[in-house]
Parts: C-alpha cells; structure tokens; sequence
C-alpha cells in the first residue's frame, strides 16, 4: 500500500554547505585557515589616534577619537571581570583639553591594570594621557611634544583671560606632575621653552628623552608592554613596577 | 573649547562649513544607534546611544561601521 520513500540523496551529512562553496569560489581552497580556539584575551587594546574629539564634530577630513564612544568601553572593561588589563596605544596629535583629560583621569582612576604605549606621537593632550596608565612606555622614534595651550575663537582682550588661560595650563601641568616622575620646574621650562620647534613654543622629546626627564617609564614595544600588563595584573602588582 | 594640539587651527577646521548628513535613529540587536544614511540600504554609525557599557564593545556598532539596513 505504502511505498517506502527512498531519497536519491541521503548522504546529507557530505553535502557541500553554502560556505564552503563559497570559499572554493573566493578563495580556491575548501576550508580557510582558522585561529586555534583561545580563551577570551585578558588584555584589551584601546587606540588614541588621530585628534581627540570633543564638544565639537570635527570635519570628515580629521581621524578622530571620540571620547563619548572611549568612555563607556572603559566602563566596560573595568566592570569585566574577564578583562584582566588594559593596553592604551597612543599616536595622537593632541585634541579638545576637556576630552582629553576625561580620558586621561578615567584612566587614571581604573582598578583594572593600564599600561600605555606612546607610538609614532603622543603630543599636547595625549602626554596627560600616556601618563595616566599605571605604566608607562614610549617607543625609540616615537616623539612627544610638550607646548603650551593656546585659546582660539574669540578672545577677550582683558587681564582676566590671561588669567583663565594660565588656570587652563595649570590643571594640565598639575596632572602630568601629578602622575609621573617629572618635576614641575622642568615640565614648565620643556613647556615654554623657545629655539626648539621653529614656529612655536615648546619642546620635542624623543623616546630615551622622554623617560629621562621623567615623564613616562621605560622605552620599549609591544612585547615590553605586554610584559609589564602581565607584571602588573599579578597579586600585589598593581603596587607598581619598581 | 581650547584645542590643544600641534596641528594649525585651520587644518583642524578644514571643512567644518559643509553641512552635516542627516542621521536617524535606528535599533540594531536592541542597541540604539544613530547613522547617517549612504544611499541604498547602508548607513554608517555616527554614535551609539545606550547606558550598557558593552554595547560599545561590539564590533557592529563601532562608530564609521557601515550597516544594511535591509531588515530593519
């Protein structure tokens, strides 16, 4: 009565899928190469590029940070448990001062172990920043460059500007002294210093420089910084890397 | 707003005259995002617009992303 349904193809356990059909298409081979299973990373990377964004969109033209993307990804990264440090990768030429140091003190207040590394250039704001990290690194080429802030748009011609802006500098230098081993006489005098940078106030430092006036710890790469998360992530390392 | 930076104040700013796209608001996975239409079916993510932390994590949502919005 019934006729037992055979069908022609029952080998459906060896029928190509769509992917691998698409690799022989694409790639000319059937199966692509796959990173072996690894448990989460315990370090996360985070990149300052560009110019750091702040109350203003800047043009397309510009490669931007925006802070109010960085801050809630810091939130995250200091309430998982599984992320067990924070590696910052700098190369930034400076940006919005209160954008900046928001990065800069949110990183500074994190339990969870930061160690940034200053690549290519880490200038105006992202000194504060680089200095925040609970360690600090610079590459050998990599250049930092110390200046003072300046006000643009309108100005008001009046004492109390010049005034508002030595405030403005202030809180800059206090932060930067505040957390890395520079004194605040050399820090202003890097700072104002003319003769060195051929249209402006200030000083370049690079790499070796860096480290010997005080301001970050140690020249190194990626491996040195990888080294040092690891240094800091076990007990009792957060205390420091003496 | 003080700009602290060593580039020129008019490399910064080139371009600020021109007028922004329009964005809009959408919904990806339940995270608000808001994207300026491409044309077609695409939009880039301007921002993500959400008080879970992790949302800012995800790869999809990071700002620049291009996403389809067929299906939406």
């Amino acid at each position: 009565m019934f006729e037992q349904y055979e069908p022609e193809n029952t080998d459906e356990a060896t029928a190509p899928d769509d992917t691998t059909i698409e690799n022989i298409r694409e790639l000319g081979q059937v199966s692509t190469p796959q990173a072996p299973e690894l448990e989460a990373q315990p370090f996360h990377c985070l990149s300052i590029i560009g110019q750091i964004e702040g109350h203003m969109v800047l043009p397309p033209r510009n490669k931007t940070t925006k802070y109010e993307h960085v801050i809630p990804q810091l939130v995250a990264i200091e309430q998982n448990p599984k992320v067990k440090g924070l590696l910052v990768v700098l190369n930034t030429v400076g940006g919005d001062i209160e954008a900046g140091l928001a990065i800069a003190e949110m990183l500074k207040t994190m339990e969870t172990p930061t160690v940034s590394l200053v690549l290519g250039g880490g200038h105006s704001i992202g000194a504060p920043i680089a200095v925040a990290a609970d360690y600090s690194l610079i590459s050998e080429t990599a250049t930092m460059t110390i200046h003072p802030i300046r006000l643009s748009g309108l100005v008001i011609g009046v004492p109390q500007t010049y005034e508002y802006l030595d405030k403005m500098q202030d809180r800059v230098i206090r932060f930067i002294v505040q957390h890395s081993r520079v004194e605040q006489e050399v820090l202003r005098d890097m700072m104002f210093r003319t003769g060195e940078l051929v249209r402006d106030v200030g000083t370049v430092l690079v790499g070796e420089e860096a480290v010997r006036v005080g301001l970050i710890n140690e020249v190194g790469g990626l491996g040195t910084a990888i080294t040092r998360l690891h240094q800091l992530t076990r007990p009792g390392g957060k205390g420091g890397i003496q | 707003m003080i700009l602290y930076t060593v580039l020129p104040l008019e490399d910064v700013l080139d371009g600020i005259d021109e007028d922004p796209t329009p964005t809009m608001m959408i919904s990806v996975d339940g995270i608000r995002l808001e994207v300026e239409q491409l044309g077609g079916f695409e939009a880039r993510v301007v921002r993500v617009l959400s008080t879970d932390p992790e949302h800012y994590l995800s790869p999809h949502c990071q700002p620049g992303t291009v996403i389809n919005l067929a299906g939406f």
